[in-house]
């Protein structure tokens, strides 16, 4: 694949502890993608939503299908369920 | 197509006055103005301290503008304006400002609703509450 730039927002921000970072991914889909972070370190199982929703945006566009494919994506960005308003 | 639509996401706050003063010059032909102002409001078993929102602003700001596509391909509307503060605020700040404009009222009241009920839930904010006692991300409500 190559290098993304992933973006994390509120709690899911918090739990990792970062707001972005450029990494260089394997995976083609969301679901890859998560599994492959948490095989980075544990701070990344957030992302698979035991305690709450966690939604995705593929350069920009909200993805309900954790099968979505990311190639030559350029910014994936992970965050819980929104509360504006 | 409407092509009177306002969409912001801010930190600074927004004044009632002037963007009603705005819409005034761009609507000579609605008689209807519904405005919507969501703020700021203390917990009912703690004391808030502030209330901190996050966004995802270019994100937010593309999505609000479809909402508001979709408002005005489902009502007759002659003027939307939605704008969403982001960072600390306190108790009574403003925090959103939906204006809708139509010839009469049902569209515009029917439009407000509609934007305010979606922004609850598909535009990425996230709203975290610090008061005394405690500090949580609000859930959807």
């Amino acid at each position: 694949m190559g290098k993304v730039k992933l973006k994390y927002f509120s709690r899911i921000r918090e739990t990792i502890g970062k707001t972005s970072e450029l990494v260089e991914i394997k995976s083609t889909n969301i679901q890859d993608l998560i599994e492959e972070l948490q095989a980075k370190g544990e701070q990344y199982s957030v992302l698979k939503g035991r305690d709450f929703a966690v939604y995705s945006a593929v350069d920009q566009n909200i993805v309900t299908d954790v099968k979505t494919s990311i190639e030559g994506a350029t910014e994936i960005a992970f965050f819980p369920p929104m509360t504006g308003g | 197509m409407l092509n009177k639509i306002i969409v912001a996401v801010q930190k600074s706050d927004f004044d009632l006055n002037s963007e009603l003063e705005t819409l005034k010059l761009k609507t000579e032909k609605a008689g209807a103005v519904v405005i919507f102002v969501g703020k700021v409001r203390d917990l009912d078993d703690d004391n808030l301290r502030y209330l901190e929102i996050e966004s995802f602003e270019d994100l937010a700001k593309s999505q609000i503008n479809e909402i508001c596509d979709a408002a005005a391909n489902k009502w007759d509307l002659e003027f939307i304006l939605v704008k969403h503060r982001f960072g600390r605020l306190k108790i009574n700040d403003n925090i959103v400002l939906v204006i809708t404009s139509s010839k009469h009222r049902k569209n515009a009241y029917e439009a407000s609703e509609f934007i305010m009920e979606y922004l609850k839930s598909n535009v990425p904010f996230w709203k975290k509450e610090v008061a005394d006692k405690t500090q949580k991300w609000v859930e959807n409500s």
